[in-house]
């Protein structure tokens, strides 16, 4: 299915002023100084790049299709699969990586991939943005489709609360070229970000998108089991229009499903993409039965098909209805992403799975509750006994606040006779061990790992009695591990992952791809695919 | 014994895993054989308060914190005013705690009316005071040391004679100027301390329980728990907080 673009790069013909090319050339110059040195380095290009144009972002992503992805979780990975169908359907396609989502990251993604004109080289991109960056980086990208996956609250000492996050994001967009030329994919099932749509005059925060017009689809999961009520700390309880509390005809999790206020009326409007059955789950992947419309046809002209998803866990089927939402939204056939989902795979750290002298080791980051409790119902569901490694620590990237982690139920999992030891490791590890004693963790299964190399001596050999254990007991060769780490602690032992399982540096991946490596394409943060 | 607790607007005032001290305080009363009945008080419904020795409420958003006020209005108000002098323990955390006052004035000059159990009051500043951060407690509320973590950006300000909690040791505490942090006023205990609070202060999480049972029971005396897990974890916690001389403000760059 792999086919040529047709047209190639630059896309652009309108040359670079004198001073975007110097911010571009010094952009090239700072990250390749970085790289020399051995540093993934990401932010500080950018920042000299913005410090000598503050607008070069404009000109180096002039002319390209350009979807923006937003919202609290599932940013990078909805990226990942929408860059994976672009490459596997033989489009060129940029992808920024998750650590630079803010304006500097965002802008030295794109000048670096400019050829010496600065004009840039390729045709479409897929721009993972924080929050918080949306109102900077839109009016400069013209994005072709703004998708908001979801919002729960998230280190709440670094972005402030959920409203006020809402609040960026609804900044955010009117910054985009309104009317037909951008596309806003909304969640349905989120009353936050379903509020996105709503007119002027029912809004409690002010004006709604400031009066522009954008066309707007939807995506979402019908009622797909029967769920346990909504949980005491779900973020968004009372109607945002009126106050009154919600009630809701099912919940898929969190805050999250057919809600509807009995008051005012506001409640969930139908998407355009849906998921309406789960057939099938698995540790590594999800079947499901998905409803899609085509962009330009009636609504009533809707398909259903069988979809596998190549990732597990309810959270990853939003993200693969997020990406088919945008991938409709803009223009493009439903049949060509829906052949990819299969191939997802997890990218840096999100469900990303590593082999390291042996044993299968599963990376799942965790960074705030609603995210957290999602991957704690995927290890509930884990069916083979396994050693779990928790990783907590509260530098600046993660959030300095750590208090989260009681608010993520882990008493779900802290019983689970199929966990063999529980190692417990970063700078707030012992915060993290009371937790899981609280949850109900015996004391005897907790240890604390501080030092990265004992941890990942212990993740490989599985203690020191390794020759004694039998199958089923902690430590036994074939017991894989599951990490569950927040931010900083998954930069770094990852990477420590990568090296010893032989998997490239992320930086490294912008280099082209073999032809025909299938997944392998979307794998790469800068998933070049395809073309020559 | 048995002890009654009464949650206060769980549904709304749930932020930062203030939860937490509900676990606690519930694990450390049942570890010795103190029955513990816990009721959730939601907005919109209504119970007899003076069922309750103990009456915990944390902290949340402020969208929420109107839906919560106009429910205040309808009737709590008072009863819980009537808890206060009754002598009934509170625990009360940042927009909790900020609730006992007066009113809360925004930074362009609103007022917002609160219960005013007790005499102080709450102004906005533009700068958050967020970070780790830790206090001393007073001689009446056990004299420990608290590590937690404060993220307010109201100012507390305590009437003439109204006694704080303890004594900021690193950190802002109640206004960054002044070094209270929290107020004590008969047994309500109020903290900015996120963290959550108790369960890495075990001592300070006995005091409250005894301050309860005294009242209920005449006489308390809790026997002592091991606690290796709360002393690692208030040790780190307290090491984190004095390498710093003032607490760490958010920054949003991310540099690699």
């Amino acid at each position: 299915m792999r086919r040529k673009e047709q047209k190639t790069g630059p896309y652009r013909q309108t040359p670079t002023s004198l001073r975007d090319l110097t911010a571009v050339t010094v952009c090239k110059a700072v990250r390749a100084g970085l790289r020399l040195l051995g540093r993934g380095g990401t932010a500080l290009p950018g920042k000299a790049a913005l410090f000598l144009s503050p607008k070069v972002l404009e000109t180096v992503s002039d002319g390209m299709e350009i979807f923006v992805v937003t919202g609290t979780n599932g940013k990078t990975t909805t990226a990942g699969i929408l860059a994976q169908a672009l490459a596997e359907s033989g489009r060129d396609v940029l992808i920024n990586s998750s650590g630079a989502n803010l304006l500097s990251g965002i802008t030295a993604e794109f000048a670096c991939d400019t050829d010496l004109h600065g004009r840039p080289r390729r045709r479409w991109a897929v721009v993972e943005c924080d929050e918080g960056a949306l109102r900077q980086a839109v009016p400069l990208l013209h994005p072709r489709v703004i998708l908001v996956t979801n919002l729960f609250r998230d280190q709440l000492d670094r972005y402030g609360e959920v409203m006020q996050t809402l609040d960026r994001i609804r900044a955010g967009i009117p910054a985009a070229d309104s009317g037909d030329r951008c596309t806003v994919c909304l969640n349905a099932d989120d009353s936050l970000v379903s509020s996105l749509a709503e007119s002027p005059a029912a809004s409690s925060t002010g004006p709604v998108l400031q009066g522009k017009r954008f066309r707007i689809r939807r995506f979402g999961l019908g009622p797909l089991t029967a769920q346990d009520r909504i949980s005491e700390n779900a973020d968004a309880q009372y109607c945002i229009r009126c106050g009154a509390r919600y009630e809701y005809r099912y919940h898929t999790f969190a805050h999250l499903g057919g809600f509807f206020c009995p008051e005012c009326g506001y409640k969930r409007v139908r998407p355009e993409t849906e998921v309406t059955e789960v057939l099938a789950a698995d540790a590594d992947s999800v079947t499901v039965r998905m409803r899609t419309a085509d962009a330009e046809q009636a609504a009533g002209n809707t398909k259903r098909q069988e979809v596998r998803i190549g990732l597990p866990a309810l959270y990853n089927v939003y993200n693969a209805a997020g990406a088919v939402c945008a991938w409709q939204a803009a223009g493009l056939p439903a049949e060509e992403i829906l052949q990819t989902l299969p191939l997802a795979e997890g990218s840096f750290g999100r469900m990303e799975r590593f082999d390291v002298s042996g044993r299968q080791v599963r990376m799942i980051l965790a960074k705030n509750p609603a995210g957290c409790d999602q991957a704690l119902s995927y290890l509930e569901g884990y069916a083979e006994p396994y050693r779990l490694a928790l990783g907590l620590n509260d530098r600046t990237a993660d959030g300095h606040d750590i208090s989260w982690i009681w608010d993520a139920d882990f008493e779900k999992i802290a019983s689970d006779p199929g966990i063999t030891e529980c190692l417990v490791t970063g700078d707030r590890a012992e915060d993290m061990c009371l937790r899981m004693v609280y949850a109900g963790m015996p004391a005897g299964k907790i240890r604390m790992v501080k030092e990265e190399k004992e941890l990942l001596e212990q993740i490989e050999r599985g203690g020191e009695q390794r020759e004694r254990r039998e199958p089923g007991e902690a430590g036994a060769p074939e017991e894989p591990v599951l990490i569950l780490v927040n931010y900083t602690v998954m930069l770094q032992l990852r990477e420590t992952l990568r090296r010893r399982s032989g998997k490239r540096a992320f930086w490294e991946n912008s280099e082209r791809q073999e032809e025909g490596t299938g997944g392998q394409v979307c794998a790469s943060r800068s998933g070049k695919g395809g073309t020559e | 014994m048995k002890l009654r607790i009464c949650h206060l607007y769980p549904d709304v005032l749930n932020l930062y895993g203030d939860r937490g001290n509900i676990l606690c305080m519930r694990k450390r009363l049942e570890d010795r054989g103190i029955a513990c009945e816990i009721m959730p008080l939601r907005i919109g419904e209504t119970a007899d308060l003076t069922r309750y020795d103990l009456f915990f409420i944390g902290g949340g958003q402020d969208f929420e914190q109107e839906v919560l006020l106009e429910d205040l209005r309808k009737g709590k108000k008072e009863e819980l005013k009537a808890a206060v002098e009754d002598g009934r323990t509170f625990l009360c955390i940042c927009g909790g705690y900020q609730m006992m006052g007066h009113y809360y004035e925004t930074a362009d000059g609103m007022r917002c009316p609160f219960l005013g159990a007790i005499d102080f009051h709450t102004v906005g500043a533009r700068r958050r005071m967020i970070g780790n951060y830790a206090f001393s407690l007073s001689e009446t509320s056990g004299g420990s040391t608290v590590v937690g973590f404060e993220n307010h950006s109201g100012r507390t300000m305590l009437g003439p004679g109204v006694e704080p909690l303890g004594t900021v040791l690193r950190g802002y505490g109640n206004n960054g100027e002044d070094g209270t942090e929290g107020v004590r006023y008969h047994n309500v205990f109020g903290t900015y301390s996120h963290g959550p609070v108790l369960p890495k202060n075990p001592a300070f999480c006995d005091r409250i329980l005894e301050t309860a049972l005294q009242r209920r029971y005449g006489e308390a005396s809790l026997a002592p728990l091991a606690v290796p897990f709360e002393k690692a974890a208030h040790e780190a916690a307290l090491a984190q907080v004095k390498l710093r001389r003032k607490p760490r403000r958010g920054r949003s760059s991310a540099w690699l």
